[in-house]
């Protein structure tokens, strides 16, 4: 947790952030705008600032710029899919938390590939908002936890 | 009886005859020996000496056994036949033998035998005559059409899918041959001269008959595929072949039906296209209820967001509405995905007896109707193990029983029953005593959202089906109205 200057790339406007309080930084990864703004108001309830892309080719050119605390990653995108991205980010950020969300719901199949791919957890689009933020957040912490260890 | 000798016909022979006689009998293709009263043979004619392959000289005044049966060590053949011979002697009878003598070219001849005691005129044993006739061909012959008739007995008594039956120019069966009292359930002496039609169907038979007779008309023969009936009134499906039944001046006399059973290839084309369109249907809604999964989520989380806000009561009844009805859209969604979701398979050596036993407590837990049912259980005690997910079983059978339960609102018994099908299969039988499933509704049973119940969506039977075709296993069932239904898994032993 810190007070931090933050700032936030959505479509070439850069808009500046002053003196927020922010648990985390994440980056939210999803094809479907109604999605990436419906997280984006849950997290910033969570006390989590948001950065919002549209695929998995802009988040590895953001993860490059900007550092974050966690990734909420969407399976199913446009272009590279989410597990995909997971690879990818994870041969250049060992430690970071990447959590994974999906439509496809609690699939035993994509959980197993993505745990293999080395994601901090798995959380199916099927339960409750509110207890989605809580899961993410609780991964999140244990990553760390990890990571930091 | 003995022959007196000479005997009375001999003595009225003409003189001539008489000159003849031993010449005849010389040259006969039959084999002649005349044997004394101790068993020397004392005269055989031309066909004997050939066969046994000695000359004359060494054959007369020899033992006859060892003349016979020179070169063959068959000691049980020659004992019976020395045994055949002194019964001749001692009741003065004829008699007869077979047994194979060793020709001079090495082969086994088989020889019918003919023995005649020969008696003096005070009815002493003067000594014996044995006739023998090379009887080796007949009986290749007769074995070879009794070996045809025996294969042919076997092959069409083997024969169950096939039936045969002939029916003249009038449409009366002449024949209702191999085969058609197994298929049709008809005993030839009710169904020989009755009007074909009782075999196809009687209200389409005089035309789709004729049609039939027509093209065998014109091109000899002709085959289709269609239903005929037995005499229980069960329509089976048959691969027909009619041909031309022509007589010896290839005038045509009727027609040969040849109906082959193809019950079982129907039924296993139709699980291949109940399995494919499962599969198409289960791509389909994966797809699908993954775009209705990301809107739903959305509009959840919104509704989530807006009952934080401090809304009025009647707004927030309104929103309660809406979010109990986005509920069930979602949990049906799930629904679905599970249905679809070719899940990864965690497959262990398991008991089926174990799983069934796991899920009889489960099954309380499950809403259903407060009546008394009863559950018997009859477990196959040394069931070889299955391969199979633990869980996924679990859910299979726990879907069973429930709805074992909700067919019987009255209350009832529910039997399950495990057993060892033929060493390849577990199987697993679930029968109620409930309201019973009708036929009409047979082929949807597995079919996703195919539900007579006024609740529920309709998935539980189609996941249940997905799971055990994942398993190579098979599911099946069988139903009367108001008597039951038995579901019937079979799962492949490891």
């Amino acid at each position: 947790m810190g007070v931090r200057q933050v700032t936030e790339n959505c479509a070439g406007v850069v808009f500046v952030h002053k003196e927020v309080t922010v648990l985390y930084k994440v980056l939210v990864v999803d094809d479907e705008s109604a999605v990436r703004d419906l997280l984006r108001d849950f997290l910033k309830k969570e006390d989590c600032l948001s950065i919002t892309c549209r695929s998995g080719e802009e988040a590895l050119a953001i993860l490059k710029k900007e550092t974050f605390d966690a990734v909420l990653l969407d399976i199913k995108l446009s272009g590279m899919s989410g597990l995909e991205v997971l690879k990818e980010i994870r041969k250049n950020y060992a430690n970071l938390p990447v959590v994974m969300i999906t439509g496809f719901g609690f699939d035993e199949e994509l959980i197993y590939k993505s745990k293999q791919l080395g994601c901090s957890g798995f959380i199916g689009k099927n339960i409750p908002m509110t207890q989605i933020i809580v899961t993410f957040k609780q991964f999140v912490k244990e990553a760390k936890g990890k990571g930091s260890s | 009886m003995g022959v007196r000798f000479p005997s009375p016909a001999y003595a009225t022979m003409s003189t001539e005859m008489k000159d003849m006689f031993p010449s005849l009998i010389e040259n006969a293709a039959v084999l002649m020996l005349y044997l004394d009263h101790n068993g020397k043979v004392a005269l055989c004619n031309k066909k004997t000496e050939s066969m046994v392959g000695l000359k004359h000289a060494d054959i007369i005044g020899k033992n006859w056994l060892e003349v016979l049966f020179r070169d063959t060590n068959n000691t049980m053949k020659r004992e019976m036949f020395k045994a055949v011979l002194d019964d001749a002697l001692t009741y003065k009878r004829a008699k007869d033998f077979e047994c194979h003598l060793l020709s001079n070219h090495g082969n086994a001849r088989l020889v019918s035998w003919n023995i005649t005691p020969i008696l003096d005129k005070n009815n002493q044993i003067q000594g014996s005559l044995l006739f023998g006739h090379d009887i080796t061909e007949i009986q290749e012959r007769e074995n070879s059409v009794k070996n045809i008739d025996d294969t042919l007995k076997n092959i069409i008594s083997s024969i169950n899918e096939y039936a045969l039956y002939v029916i003249n120019l009038d449409g009366l069966i002449t024949y209702f041959g191999m085969g058609c009292e197994t298929m049709f359930g008809y005993s030839k002496p009710e169904i020989i001269f009755k009007h074909v039609s009782i075999l196809h169907n009687i209200n389409q038979a005089v035309s789709e008959l004729g049609l039939i007779l027509e093209r065998v008309r014109l091109f000899g023969k002709y085959e289709l595929e269609l239903k005929l009936f037995t005499k229980a009134g069960v329509v089976i499906p048959v691969r027909l072949t009619v041909n031309q039944f022509l007589d010896a001046s290839s005038k045509l006399t009727g027609y040969i039906f040849i109906a082959k059973d193809i019950t079982e290839t129907k039924k296993l084309e139709y699980q291949v296209f109940q399995a494919e369109k499962l599969a198409a249907l289960g791509q389909l809604s994966t797809g699908m209820a993954h775009e209705i999964n990301n809107p739903l989520f959305v509009i959840s989380g919104r509704l989530e967001m807006l009952k934080q806000e401090g809304l009025s009561q009647e707004f927030k009844e309104t929103i309660n509405l809406i979010d109990s009805q986005v509920n069930r859209i979602r949990k049906l969604v799930d629904r679905i995905l599970k249905f679809a979701r070719k899940s990864t398979m965690t497959p262990e050596a398991i008991n089926i007896n174990e799983i069934i036993e796991l899920v009889l407590p489960l099954v309380h837990y499950n809403k259903l109707p407060s009546v008394k049912v009863e559950i018997e259980k009859s477990f196959e005690k040394n069931m070889p193990k299955i391969s199979g997910d633990p869980d996924q079983l679990q859910e299979v059978f726990l879907n069973m029983i429930i709805n074992a339960y909700q067919a019987m609102p009255e209350g009832g018994i529910i039997k399950i029953t495990t057993s060892n099908f033929q060493n390849l299969y577990a199987q697993i039988q679930i029968t109620d005593t409930g309201v019973g499933i009708p036929a009409a509704n047979f082929k949807n049973i597995f079919m996703p959202f195919f539900s007579t119940k006024g609740q529920g969506t309709g998935l539980g039977l189609s996941i249940c089906h997905n799971i055990i075709k994942n398993h190579n296993g098979s599911i099946e069932l069988e139903s009367r109205i108001n008597q039951g239904t038995t579901f019937t898994v079979k799962l492949p032993f490891i």
